[in-house]
């Protein structure tokens, strides 16, 4: 599309290209840009409702003074947030992958299962699976409880007891359950990602590699592997995303809980810290990744 | 064709490495399925038998309707027929979808093929906002609610989906991938203009690049709960409703189940309709970076 002849209709065609695009930018400006530069200055500032408006008075440093040295929970959450992405992000990566590439070949009943792993991702958004995951429940006594309803549907107690095992460590178990139900529900787009990323590799890789003689291992770490390395990326960084803003992430739903009792200052800090360190993490780990791995491949 | 022909290779594997195969694939849907099961069964159960020890998965002994039935007298406190929350669920997430992917396509065209000055700057916000969460912005988009007096209207649930940047992003590497710039030039030789070449090229081209935004777009919509800007009890749709009804305790639990069937039936049914189309143009995403 670099014609410059045609100065005048070029121009023409950039103005029609404005009003298709204008839209989306106001659209953008109003709920993303402002939004975001705002936030920026609440970081920094002291906000207040009063009948019909909103002051905001400038205080410096007080809010993250107050997060990073005041607060008791928030340093306890981050290294939370960042326990459970340890063990979660590897662990969803994984299994998508290994899903992926059981659902790219040819069996029987492979568009069932495809199904079913899709129907995850439609379904698994907002009340449903915070529903499905974890709901506040009520036990007898009228107490609220956290469960889910892997608990209910699986009593470990009673098989650990069938099972002529300690209760004590059922406990143990109901974590691990769990943990599986949230890794299982929360890799259906990466599993998704990843078949597409799987079928865009040229077949010609894999006859070149049978030709070789290159064994089913070495031709997944040499060929598929390396192929898959701009969608592992997008993948990863997808993941971390959803990881570190879901609502079940403990400075997540602190900072909204803040919200609720009207701290919107604080909250935005803490966000906005938590993030940055978010940010900086995920850049020591990609770096090296980008140079050793990614740069190899190419 | 490429990409038929790489779905039929390799499966070629030994019989243990399909036991193996098989037994994840087993693990993966029966932790997949079986909470949905479990919460259609549920829903069909009076209360006594949901609270059985231990309960059952599949078994029903005395199928009810009443968890569904009950529903609507749930509601009565509030004086609004739970036909409204459909009803206003339905409306705000079909027109909200409608807009969002025509939007989205106008958009990712202009970002793809034309010559806009800036759109890289525009492209690179699109990716930055990609990686950002909604919590941040709860505030400041109240502000701009609440100054363009959107407050307590269905504005609330449908702007800012407009400005959903997703779209955008997967629309664009479609175009990108899929529509030849020799298709472009020979329409404009041909003499189209602007908006024909959009609508009679483009959006044919990337119609499942359409169906999967629809899907997705749809998925996010039906479920979303605007935080504080809706009050008015005629306003609110089914997900802020199937909360109210949720958080009340043991005896409701059949008819949370039953909100929950319903509030998963309609995701589904686009699903259905659009499902063949989704891992295409997901696969376009990944292609481009």
């Amino acid at each position: 599309m670099k014609k410059k002849k045609h100065a005048g209709v070029e121009r023409l065609k950039s103005r029609y290209g404005l009003l298709f695009v204008a839209p989306f930018i106001v659209g953008l400006l109003l709920f993303f840009v402002f939004p975001l530069l705002s936030s920026v200055q609440y970081m920094f500032s002291n906000i207040s409702f009063e009948p019909g408006n909103t002051v905001i008075t400038w205080t410096g440093l007080e809010n993250i003074k107050y997060v990073l040295f005041e607060d008791p929970y928030f340093i306890n959450n981050v290294v939370k947030g960042f326990s459970t992405f340890a063990y979660s992000f590897p662990l969803i990566l994984v299994v998508s992958l290994v899903m992926a590439l059981i659902l790219v070949q040819k069996f029987r009943g492979r568009i069932l299962f495809r199904g079913i792993s899709f129907m995850t991702v439609i379904i698994a958004s907002g009340v449903v699976i915070e529903y499905v995951l974890r709901y506040q429940g009520s036990d007898i006594t009228g107490a609220g409880v956290e469960t889910s309803i892997m608990e209910d549907m699986i009593d470990v107690e009673s098989i650990l007891t069938v099972l002529g095992l300690p209760t004590q460590i059922s406990g143990y178990f109901q974590v691990v359950l769990n943990s599986i139900m949230t890794v299982i529900w929360n890799s259906g787009i990466q599993t998704l990602l990843f078949i597409s990323g799987l079928q865009a590799i040229p077949d010609q890789m894999y006859e070149v590699s049978k030709v070789e003689g290159a064994t089913k291992w070495e031709e997944f770490w040499f060929v598929t592997f390396p192929m898959l390395s701009k969608i592992l990326v997008l993948v990863s960084a997808f993941t971390v995303v959803e990881l570190f803003t879901a609502k079940t992430d403990r400075v997540v739903s602190s900072a909204y809980t803040m919200m609720q009792s009207q701290n919107y200052h604080e909250s935005t800090a803490m966000l906005w810290i938590y993030f940055l360190i978010v940010g900086v993490v995920i850049a020591l780990l990609y770096i090296p990744f980008h140079k050793f791995c990614l740069k190899r491949w190419e | 064709m490429r990409r038929e022909a790489s779905a039929v290779r390799r499966f070629t594997r030994s019989k243990a490495g399909n036991v193996v195969y098989f037994l994840f694939l087993g693990v993966f849907g029966l932790f997949s399925v079986l909470p949905l099961i479990y919460c259609v069964t549920s829903s069909f159960k009076p209360l006594d038998e949901i609270m059985l020890f231990p309960p059952r998965l599949v078994v029903v002994a005395r199928p009810t309707f009443e968890n569904y039935l009950s529903l609507p007298n749930l509601l009565s406190n509030l004086k609004i027929p739970l036909s409204r929350y459909v009803s206003n669920s339905l409306f705000v997430s079909i027109l909200t979808t409608a807009l969002y992917v025509f939007i989205s396509t106008m958009a990712a065209f202009v970002l793809a093929k034309g010559n806009l000055k800036g759109s890289k700057i525009i492209f690179m916000i699109i990716q930055f906002a990609l990686l950002y969460t909604s919590y941040t912005l709860a505030v400041p988009q109240y502000l701009v609610f609440s100054n363009l007096k959107m407050i307590d209207t269905y504005a609330v649930y449908i702007f800012p989906y407009l400005a959903s940047t997703m779209g955008v992003f997967l629309m664009k590497q479609y175009i990108d991938g899929y529509v030849p710039n020799a298709l472009m030039e020979a329409a404009e030789i041909d003499g189209a203009g602007y908006f024909r070449i959009f609508f009679r090229i483009i959006i044919p081209i990337v119609k499942p690049c359409i169906l999967t935004l629809t899907l997705f777009g749809f998925r996010d919509v039906w479920s979303a709960v605007p935080q504080g800007t809706i009050f008015s009890e005629q306003l609110k749709t089914l997900p802020q409703v199937m909360a109210q009804i949720t958080s009340g305790g043991i005896a409701r639990s059949g008819s949370a189940m039953a909100v929950t069937v319903i509030m998963m039936i309609p995701p589904i049914l686009v699903y259905m309709i659009s499902q063949s189309n989704v891992v295409e143009a997901m696969s376009s995403a990944g292609i481009k970076e």
